[in-house]
């Protein structure tokens, strides 16, 4: 499946540990988000009653009159984990590790939030302004910023080849025009737009996914547009185009694969600055509406009530740790797809 | 060489046109504009001394009133005709006046300007101060345990943006440790100080915002020096050099280092712009009052004359910037000839 070239590099890339363990480590950590409802919820992953087992975590709410109790809402698990001690009739249930909802507050008498890390408690990283669990939001914020910062990637990545590759085979005027464009769009605040179109309309996350392409498609677009003028001018493109193949045979099967591994070692710092623009949108308050679990806001939050520090600290840690691990990642595939090996002459 | 700087001069100006065009007319289609702010406004105030049983349903200013608001702000005529205007004034050197508190949007700017300034240079000159030397030397020591450690530490500073080692530094040095204080450029007493003591005082507010502003050029600006010195190391000039007789290290001082700065000096062009325009989330974080807090502040209140204000001038340097970068790259290297036939 794989050619020569590519398995050389992915052996290069395994060989430069650092890249390769941020990698194992990066699709670990967004695997395991995917089921974050396993990880941080307050419903049990498993509850045993009178003999039956019940998975709550996915599917329909179960009403407190399942377990004997005598209202219709969602039964309050905390209650009937404390009724199943009490009671002692082998009827058990398993909370997450993290046993809280990013929007649920937790209330402890007595006291106001935010709540100090304790693991007693079980806010193992404490909790924010009005009493969620930070461990939580981070969770689910993880989940939010990776998928959005992805949907993003590939967003712009088909409108940029698209582009780019028109702009390379074309040239011409159509060139010139693109051009410009991307010199106008390049040079917008982006920020500005999107805080603009925010006092319009609350983006939301396809919203906010498609307006920030609109304003980051041009990086690509211009590495691509040269790729493909250089691949346009090689022997092998002259050859198809002598015996008759079409333009878009010429650009889909023939310059793209060819210039399909500049795309790759752009990959993970498009991915940083996705999640990069996303946090910095929501620490504004103009990305994604509240009460999204979003880091963005934990900062915000952490800023704006230095006093309560494992806020802060929280949010800076975890974005700091996933954005070093992706920008590792693409160190890494950037040195494998390089050929040159320096030598000197000393 | 001249026609073609020329013919870039020239082409700055549909690009000029068309960032401008283009956020002049999204604050047009905003609804809740600077007009209907200052109702707003002016309903609340007036709601204080009147009956607020109006409310906000009913409107205090009669409709000829409005429309002359409009016709004053230029809201009554279609986009492209206040557009137009504007860009006359605009060519005129007239940025128009802040609706927000009717200053003249120049004279917002122009105070502004010593804080990002000050900023902005000593941004620059830390960073290739930090950054020329430290390259040379990881290029030097390539796979050497400090090129290791140095560039995982370079990474990291890369990665992660520069508001958010802002928001770290702040919690840390500033809130808990209390070394620095928590923002603003000097302190409020800072006029009753003597020449020393305002030195010591403007080093002390800056130094948190240096290090946030200076954390993602690092990156950048170091691998550029290593990695541009590394390719000449290995040239087959350096090669000749060395085999004529020449010592290494005067074969770098003589000729591999200054085939190393043009990329560098391409950067300085885009450098321009960063140093007036500064990045508002930092100075969001550390309360600097300078241009870029003034445009996020502009657009939060929807003050779009200031906002427009600061587009023309960011973007009119980001145009200079890149023309000034040809122009140091062809005097870096003298190999380099634009726009002449090949």
């Amino acid at each position: 499946m794989l050619t020569p070239q590519a398995k050389k590099r992915w052996i290069k890339f395994k060989a430069l540990k650092r890249g390769y363990y941020s990698f194992i480590l990066i699709t670990v950590l967004i695997f395991l988000s995917l089921f974050a409802e396993l990880i941080a919820s307050n419903r049990p992953v498993v509850i045993h009653y009178n003999g039956e087992l019940h998975f709550p975590t996915y599917g329909d709410i179960l009403p407190g009159t399942s377990f004997g109790y005598d209202y219709q809402w969602e039964v309050n698990y905390k209650d009937l984990q404390k009724q199943f001690n009490l009671e002692d009739k082998g009827n058990w249930l398993i909370m997450p590790v993290i046993p809280f909802n990013p929007l649920e507050s937790d209330f402890i008498e007595g006291e106001y939030p935010p709540y100090a890390p304790s693991i007693e408690s079980k806010h193992y990283l404490g909790t924010d302004m009005a009493g969620r669990d930070i461990t939580s939001r981070l969770i689910y914020g993880f989940r939010i910023a990776i998928l959005f910062s992805l949907f993003l990637l590939a967003v712009t990545y088909i409108i940029g080849v698209f582009i780019g590759a028109l702009m390379g085979y074309l040239g011409g005027t159509f060139d010139l025009v693109f051009q410009r464009l991307i010199e106008v769009l390049s040079n917008i605040p982006i920020l500005y737009v999107i805080m603009i179109v925010a006092s319009i309309v609350t983006p939301d996350f396809w919203t906010l996914v498609l307006l920030l392409a609109a304003f980051s498609w041009m990086g690509l677009t211009w590495y691509m547009r040269t790729e493909t003028y250089r691949e346009n001018s090689r022997e092998y493109v002259m050859a198809a185009r002598a015996i008759g193949a079409s333009h878009s045979r010429i650009i889909f099967k023939h310059i793209l694969p060819n210039s399909v591994s500049i795309l790759v070692t752009f990959f993970p710092f498009s991915v940083v600055s996705g999640i990069t623009s996303l946090t910095s949108l929501d620490y504004l308050g103009f990305g994604l509406p509240a009460p999204t679990p979003s880091w963005g806001e934990l900062l915000q939050q952490g800023t704006a009530n230095l006093e309560y520090q494992w806020i802060a600290i929280s949010a800076v840690a975890a974005l700091s740790f996933v954005l070093t691990l992706v920008t590792f990642i693409g160190e890494a595939i950037r040195e494998a797809f390089d050929p040159k090996k320096y030598s000197y002459y000393e | 060489m001249q026609g073609y700087f020329t013919q870039r001069l020239l082409l700055t100006i549909p690009t000029f046109i068309g960032i401008t065009l283009l956020v002049f007319t999204l604050t047009r289609l905003v609804p809740g504009g600077p007009i209907e702010r200052m109702l707003a406004e002016a309903q609340l105030s007036s709601g204080e001394t009147a009956s607020s049983a109006e409310g906000f349903g009913s409107q205090s200013l009669s409709e000829d009133q409005l429309d002359q608001l409009k016709a004053y702000y230029g809201f009554d005529k279609p986009i492209i005709t206040s557009y137009l205007e504007w860009l006359w004034k605009v060519l005129q050197l007239d940025l128009g006046e802040s609706t927000r508190y009717g200053e003249s949007v120049w004279d917002s700017i122009i105070e502004r300007l010593p804080v990002s300034i000050f900023y902005g240079v000593t941004t620059m000159i830390l960073t290739y101060l930090i950054c020329i030397p430290l390259g040379i030397f990881k290029a030097l020591k390539h796979g050497a345990p400090f090129d290791h450690a140095s560039s995982a530490f370079i990474f990291i500073s890369y990665a992660i943006p520069g508001y958010v080692i802002g928001i770290a530094c702040v919690s840390f040095f500033a809130a808990n440790l209390e070394w620095f204080p928590l923002g603003g450029f000097v302190s409020d007493e800072f006029e009753e100080l003597t020449l020393w003591e305002k030195i010591k005082d403007l080093l002390h507010h800056a130094f948190l915002p240096l290090i946030a502003y200076m954390a993602g050029s690092l990156a950048v600006m170091t691998f550029m020096m290593k990695n541009a010195l590394m390719e000449n190391l290995s040239a087959d000039y350096i090669r000749t050099a060395t085999a004529k007789g020449l010592s290494f290290s005067s074969a770098i001082k003589k000729h591999a280092l200054r085939n190393s700065l043009i990329p560098l000096a391409t950067h300085f062009g885009q450098n321009i712009s960063v140093i007036l325009s500064g990045s508002f989330l930092i100075e969001k974080i550390f309360n600097i009052d300078g241009i870029g807090l003034l445009g996020y502040e502009a657009l939060v209140e929807r003050d779009y004359p200031v906002v427009m204000g600061i587009l023309v001038i960011s973007a009119v340097l980001y145009l200079i910037g890149n023309i000034l970068s040809d122009i140091c790259v062809a005097w870096a290297d003298p190999r380099i000839r634009f726009g002449e036939a090949k």
